[in-house]
Formats: structure tokens, C-alpha cells, sequence
């Protein structure tokens, strides 16, 4: 008996191996067919949406837009201003601290505004707008698809692609920017308000410092990321919504997955846009 | 192409199979102009999922879908799009959108579709929502409605593009037997006056038997009778005889967790 068990043991323990590596397969597997579907769903959104042109009528109305722009972006203006100013606050701060050690708090400025425009702005914003705009996308698509709606919108002959997702992407894809910038200038605020008051660094001093650091190419990178983001969030947001499965429970389930997705997604493409970018444009 | 048919809708040997559960089994089924199809059969035994085959929603596992001469199976999506609208689906929960007042769901196709004028949407509309007897509604929420003016908008949203082919999924489950008869007097008016084709999904005897001019029993996946009303009553089928009669006894629930639950 004993015996056996020990067969038994060593059995699993060789094939353990074979199970892990499975396992990984398979989550590998699952993990590209995600990919894979969400690119699709960008396409076909893009598709649907020329179609449309082709057929000399607009993709969607502009109201629509407009309304979805205001929501995502003009509501988010506060919410982003302050985190960002908050942040801002606290990096010239203890920045401001350690720097002042070896007498060079004059640093502080540039720190804060190279950080912020070529990174931390468009991160932050990608990240907020993540789960402010992209959990109400998809809990809102999410309850559409469960009570019928976008179903009865595709049976009426509509493309649902491009009714319901192309104005919310395109909202997000232009507003992004714009919400990156005021994230970019409330923490450049904040840090002259911190210069100002620790450091002594006068506002017109500080001005001249930001401007000395501030390169053409960061800016430009930090508005092409936001572009990328705010695309990325909206789709993952529409994507989750629109294959919502199993009533309520079925749109909490989307509704945090689809936050988790876009903030991941969001750090990830970040880093790896950061690698390529110093890899093939090294300063 | 030389087979081409007459039909307006047409099943050809239809599988449908979600997981492992075979829903449709070479099901068959044609549905000739101006017919009012009712198709019975017990819930879950796929009657809607008919009607989403012929929308082209679903996508039968093997089998082919006609509309008119179109194979629904075959088009594109954009050609697909198109003969959408010539079909008009009302749904069992209405399926009307929430953030849209009435005017604004029933003029939804009408917006997106065709060049009309926001004028000439409003007339049409308004006509729609007469017919429906929902005219004064126009400007509530569908939240603010009930049941059955719920269903009657959804109807004149279905008909806004004067489609050939209405699908109805359970006209009148869950309302009133008033309001019932209201919704089923109103589909037997509509389509007798726009001359419209109409395939009714329900489980409800009486409204069956009052709209249909014929009758098709769904059972396992294949339709067992297909005939008259009058026929269809005397049919000697002892599934259509149980579902008839409503009886726990039969071939029906033979075998089911129900019926030895029963025992």
C-alpha cells in the first residue's frame, strides 16, 4: 500500500512538469486569443466606421460624440487637475529635500516637468481615466447587452460597432490628450508653488528652468502616448462591455475586469514604449 | 441557384447547438407571404432561437437561413445590414433603449438608416406611434411605462421601416389578459392592413389560436406539426394533444427531472 502511494507520488511529481507547462500553455493560449479579439474589435470598429463614410453618411452624429466627450473628458478635468497637482506637491518636495543637500534644488523644476510631460502625465491621466471612464463604459454597454439593447440595435440593421463603441473610443482617443496636458501644467503648478515656498525659487526663475528642460521630443512622445492610451481604454472598456455574459452579476464581473485590463494594459504598453524608445532614440 | 424560394422566410435543415445541448435539429421551416406563423413549444426548446437565425444574430452550426431570395448565412456583414432592415423584431422584454426617450427609440432607425428630414421623421413617428395608440407617450422615458405600452412601442419601432417580416418573441408574456388581447388585436390589425408577414414566438395557447393562421409545434429541436389553427387542433401528435391540453401526463415530460421529481 504504502508502496504504491509512493508510485503514485513520483508519478505525479514527473508529470507535474508537463502540468505546469500545460497550464502556462494554456493561459498563453487564452492570453493571445484576448489580443488577438481586441485588435479585431479596434479594426472592425474602424471598419464599419469608413464603411459608413463610403456611403457618403457620417459614422455617428455628433451629439453623440460630444455628449460622450464631455462626459469623459471635460467631467474628468478635476479629478485629474488635482491628483496631478497633488503629486506634483509631493515630488517637488521630497525631491526639493534631497536635493538641497548637495545644493542643487534648482534641479527641481526640470525634474518635475521632464517627469511629468514625457511620463507621469499621460500615465496618471491613462491610469484615472481607466477606471473612471472606462468602468462606466462598460458597465453602461455591459446592462445594454444583457436587457437586449445592443442586440435589438443590430437586428434593426445598425452597426453596433460603430453606433455604440466608435463615438466613445473617438471621444477618448482626442480628449486624452488634452486631459494629459492639464495634468502636465497642474503638476508643473504645483512644484512652482513648492519651488517658490521651500526652495526659494521665484515663479519667473522657475519659468525660465522648465522651459531650459523641456525638450520637443518628450512632449511630442508624452501626447502620442496619451493618443495610444485613451484608444486602449476605451477600447478594452467597449470590448468588455459588449461580451458581457450572465446578467448583473455579469456586468460587475466586466465592469472589474475591464478596469484591471486598462490599467495593466496602460503600465504595460507604457514600459514597452519606453524600452523601444530609448533603445531606438537614445537621447 | 435554380431552387430559388418563394418563401418569405425559409429554414433548411437548420443544427443549432450551444455547448452540448442541440437546440435545432435539422429543423425545417417555411414561412409564406402574409402568413401569421405562430410557433409554440416548450420554454427553451429554441422557438427564439428561429427568429435569431433568420436575423442573422445567431449562426446555425450547419443548415441554411433564406430571407426572400437572400441566404442569411452567406451575406456579408454589410449586405447583411441591409436586408435587416427589411425585418422588424419586437422583442420579449421590448428591448427599447433606456437612455432614449420614445420619440427617440422609435425614430432610431429612421435616424441612422435613411435620409429623412427631422420633420419627415417626426410624421412617421407620429403615424407609427397612432397605430400602437402611443402617441402620447412620445416623450417619456421607457422606464416610466409599463409592461404592455413597453411592448406596444417596441412595435412601432418594428415598424417604422415598413419591414415585410415582423419576428415577435413572446408578444405577450407577462402582461394582463386585457392588454394581452389589445397587443394581439394590434398584430392581427397591423399586418392585415400593411399586408406583413409575421412569425410569432409564444407559449401562450389562447394568443396563439386567436393570431395565427398557422401553427407550427417545435419539439426536440424539429417542428412535429405544421398546420391551420382547426387542423392543428384535432392533430392526433400526442405531444401537440399534451401541449394542448396542458396535461403532466405524456410524452412531454417523460424522462425529465420534473417528472420523476413528480413521481
Amino acid at each position: 500500500m504504502a508502496e504504491q502511494q509512493q508510485d503514485s507520488t513520483e508519478e505525479a511529481l514527473i508529470k507535474a512538469p508537463a502540468i505546469a507547462l500545460q497550464e502556462i500553455g494554456g493561459f498563453g493560449r487564452n492570453f493571445l486569443l484576448e489580443v488577438g479579439s481586441m485588435f479585431w474589435f479596434i479594426v472592425h470598429t474602424f471598419e464599419e466606421m469608413i464603411e459608413r463614410v463610403r456611403d457618403g453618411r457620417v459614422p455617428f452624429r455628433a451629439v453623440s460624440f460630444f455628449r460622450h466627450a464631455a462626459r469623459a473628458g471635460v467631467e474628468s478635468v478635476p479629478l485629474v487637475a488635482l491628483v496631478s497637482f497633488f503629486l506634483g506637491l509631493t515630488m517637488a518636495l521630497l525631491t526639493g529635500y534631497q536635493l538641497q543637500r548637495f545644493g542643487t534644488e534648482r534641479l527641481v523644476p526640470g525634474l518635475v516637468s521632464i517627469s511629468f510631460t514625457r511620463e507621469l502625465g499621460p500615465l496618471l491621466t491613462g491610469i484615472m481615466l481607466a477606471a473612471r471612464i472606462g468602468a462606466s463604459f462598460t458597465a453602461e454597454l455591459g446592462t445594454m447587452q444583457v436587457s437586449e439593447e445592443v442586440e435589438a440595435i443590430e437586428a434593426m440593421g445598425i452597426g453596433p460597432l460603430r453606433f455604440l463603441v466608435a463615438p466613445r473610443m473617438l471621444a477618448l482617443f482626442f480628449l486624452m490628450p488634452c486631459l494629459s496636458t492639464i495634468s502636465n501644467i497642474s503638476a508643473i503648478f504645483a512644484s512652482s508653488l513648492i519651488s517658490k515656498a521651500y526652495f526659494s525659487i521665484a515663479f519667473p526663475y522657475f519659468l525660465d528652468l522648465v522651459r531650459d528642460s523641456l525638450l520637443i521630443r518628450d512632449l511630442i512622445t508624452g501626447v502620442f502616448k496619451s493618443f495610444m492610451f485613451g484608444l486602449l481604454i476605451a477600447a478594452i472598456a467597449c470590448y468588455r462591455g459588449l461580451n458581457v455574459k450572465g446578467g448583473a452579476a455579469g456586468v460587475g464581473t466586466a465592469t472589474t475586469s475591464s478596469v484591471v485590463t486598462a490599467i495593466t494594459v496602460v503600465i504595460g504598453v507604457d514600459t514597452l514604449y519606453n524600452i523601444v524608445y530609448v533603445n531606438f532614440f537614445p537621447t | 441557384m435554380s431552387d430559388k424560394p418563394p418563401h418569405i422566410a425559409e429554414l433548411r435543415d437548420a443544427v443549432m447547438q450551444f455547448d452540448d445541448k442541440k437546440v435545432l435539429d435539422d429543423c425545417s421551416l417555411s414561412v409564406e407571404p402574409e402568413d401569421r406563423l405562430v410557433i409554440m413549444g416548450q420554454s427553451g426548446s429554441g422557438k427564439s432561437t428561429i427568429l435569431r437565425l433568420i436575423l442573422g444574430i445567431l449562426k446555425p452550426n450547419s443548415g441554411s437561413v433564406f430571407f426572400k431570395q437572400f441566404e442569411i448565412t452567406r451575406l456579408k456583414r454589410r449586405k447583411l445590414q441591409q436586408v435587416r432592415r427589411q425585418i422588424g423584431m419586437v422583442y420579449q422584454y421590448s428591448a427599447l433603449l433606456s437612455s432614449r426617450d420614445v420619440r427617440d427609440n422609435v425614430a432610431l432607425p429612421l435616424e441612422e438608416l435613411t435620409d429623412k428630414s427631422r420633420a419627415e421623421i417626426d410624421k412617421v413617428v407620429d403615424e407609427k406611434l397612432d397605430l400602437v395608440g402611443m402617441k402620447d407617450a412620445k416623450n417619456q422615458m421607457p422606464s416610466e411605462l409599463s409592461g404592455g405600452m413597453k411592448k406596444r412601442v417596441s412595435l412601432a419601432r418594428a415598424l417604422v421601416m415598413d419591414p415585410e417580416l415582423i419576428l415577435f418573441d413572446e408578444p405577450t408574456a407577462g402582461l394582463d389578459p386585457v392588454i394581452a388581447s389589445v397587443i394581439d388585436e394590434l398584430i392581427i390589425s397591423l399586418t392585415e392592413k400593411s399586408k406583413v408577414t409575421s412569425i410569432i414566438v409564444t407559449h401562450e395557447m389562447e394568443s396563439a389560436f386567436r393570431i395565427g393562421t398557422r401553427m407550427a409545434m417545435l419539439y426536440q429541436g424539429k417542428i412535429i406539426e405544421d398546420a391551420e389553427p382547426e387542423t392543428f387542433k384535432q392533430s392526433q401528435n400526442p405531444v401537440v394533444r399534451q401541449f394542448l391540453s396542458g396535461s403532466t401526463e405524456g410524452p412531454i415530460l417523460e424522462g425529465s427531472q420534473d417528472a420523476i421529481a413528480k413521481k
